[in-house]
């Protein structure tokens, strides 16, 4: 059996608010946000639902480069990745659009499993001008059918959490990622679910991670995906010197990958997991959970969101604007200078800690509160900003 | 004035929590709080980044967090900055 490998903590601090005003879907999940997503299958269908984005109020549209000669893992992921984006509990209903009927059709009833509402367009047969005007009106009415919705009281520990860091620094795991991991210590205490991932990041830190499994296949599990990174990026005849840690991390005060892994991993606290998840997978339950995903930013954010979370915690040293087009990313500094410079980026300041004025359990109150904000409606910096980071992970060229 | 923080104690490096200005004492503490340090900055270092709480050799392994982030690539003395001058990966060296 391995022993847990453990960092400080601080004891105290009380669980805030746990009732929260939120959509209730059909198949029971609960979403924080109430969209009707428009999601082309393919990049030459992002004209359409642009158009209709303009069109319609309410909607939104998901435009993406791929979709076209995909095959194998890859092909299998692309599809996950859009189906799960459609019946992501953020989403109230979803219009699918593509060239043809066939990869439409499996979006669409991939989405359909959730039974939310969903329309699939296509354009062979139709020409642009034609499929505007049918997804226009199907639009129409299901804007008015979601913005009829009522929120109801729910309990914070229904909602799906993700956590990832980014361009970050020394502060990061001082400070913000330790109250990330004391917010998600006392989320899985009330029954929450939690996703992390970054498996490239944890270089130096996996260590720690595999000791936290509770059940030794799934540490196994993980240690494969480890491995295989590991593997790719020795095959590549490269390191990842100059990518990792980042020129951002580098100027923030990270030398190497093995500080910024250990850095990145406070953010599940002293927290045990799970299971694992590969790309874009659902949580088969609730609690924390390692998804295998890029380090960088917007590919994982997107495979979490794909995969079912509503609220994403973001901490970061040197400030990264990132968002997602359906999951509020909640952005948490405990980095002075970035706390001002970038001060429209941050929804969390947490830089007292630096300074000797905030503790971390005061810091983590704040957060929860945050979050509590966010699920009932409240806007992020990053949706203000108008950040819709949808970047798909790509595993291998196209035919 | 708090200078800096350390991880765990055991630590060789702490992190600047302001900048740090060459000649200044300054002092520092563990996460925990159950160790002080006092030591004098010898050369500018920036909020974020590390300083040496003690002189470590060329070879030496560089232990933050209680763990081991790199490894010395020439002599630190006390009191300077750690950083990708003087350390490196020992992972993706």
């Amino acid at each position: 059996m391995f022993t847990p490998i453990t960092f400080e903590v601080s004891d105290g601090g009380e669980i805030m608010e746990r009732q929260v005003w939120a959509y209730r879907r059909e198949n029971g999940s609960v979403g924080v946000r109430n969209y009707v997503l428009l999601i082309p299958v393919d990049d030459i269908s992002n004209a359409i639902v642009e158009s209709v984005e303009k069109n319609i109020a309410g909607t939104l549209a998901l435009p993406h480069p791929y979709g076209r000669l995909q095959f194998g893992k890859d092909l299998e992921l692309f599809f996950k990745t859009l189906i799960g984006m459609g019946s992501n509990p953020n989403v109230a209903a979803a219009v699918v659009v593509g060239i043809e009927s066939k990869w439409t059709y499996k979006v669409a009833d991939g989405i359909a499993k959730t039974r939310k509402p969903v329309e699939a367009f296509w354009v062979e047969g139709n020409g642009q001008l034609k499929t505007i005007e049918k997804v226009s009106r199907a639009a129409v009415k299901l804007v008015e059918d979601a913005t009829n919705l009522r929120k109801e009281p729910v309990d914070i520990s229904e909602l799906v959490i993700s956590l990832k860091c980014g361009e970050s620094d020394t502060t990061s795991g001082l400070a913000s990622n330790r109250v990330v991991g004391r917010f998600t210590e006392k989320f899985l205490d009330i029954g929450g679910t939690v996703l992390f991932g970054e498996t490239t990041e944890l270089t130096g830190a996996e260590h720690i991670v595999a000791s936290r499994f509770k059940k030794e296949e799934d540490r196994e599990k993980f240690m494969e995906m480890f491995n295989e990174y590991q593997e790719l990026v020795k095959s590549q005849g490269v390191d990842l010197l100059g990518s990792q840690p980042t020129e951002g991390n580098i100027a923030g005060g990270l030398s190497t990958i093995e500080e910024k892994a250990l850095g990145n991993i406070q953010k599940i606290g002293n927290a045990m997991i799970d299971g694992v998840l590969d790309f874009a997978d659902r949580p088969p339950g609730k609690g924390l959970y390692f998804m295998n995903t890029s380090s960088a930013a917007a590919e994982a954010v997107t495979l979490f969101a794909a995969a079912g979370a509503v609220i994403h915690l973001f901490p970061t040293g040197q400030g990264n604007p990132i968002g997602n087009p359906i999951e509020p990313v909640v952005k948490i500094t405990a980095n002075p200078k970035t706390a001002e410079a970038m001060e429209e980026h941050i929804d969390v300041d947490i830089s007292g800690i630096l300074k000797g004025n905030l503790d971390i359990d005061s810091a983590t109150d704040l957060l929860w509160k945050r979050v509590v904000e966010t699920a009932c409606g409240r806007f992020v910096r990053a949706e203000i900003l108008n950040h819709k980071e949808f970047v798909l992970t790509k595993l291998y060229r196209s035919a | 004035m708090l200078g800096f923080l350390v991880h765990k104690d055991g630590d060789v490096v702490g992190v600047a929590t302001t900048d740090l200005s060459k000649g200044s004492k300054v002092q520092g503490k563990t996460l925990k709080g159950d160790r002080e340090y006092e030591l004098t900055v010898m050369e500018n270092i920036p909020l974020g980044h590390k300083i040496a709480l003690r002189d470590i050799k060329k070879g030496e392994k560089i232990v933050e967090y209680g763990e081991i982030i790199g490894v010395a690539t020439q002599d630190i003395p006390k009191g300077t900055h750690v950083h990708t001058h003087n350390i490196r990966s020992i992972r993706w060296g």
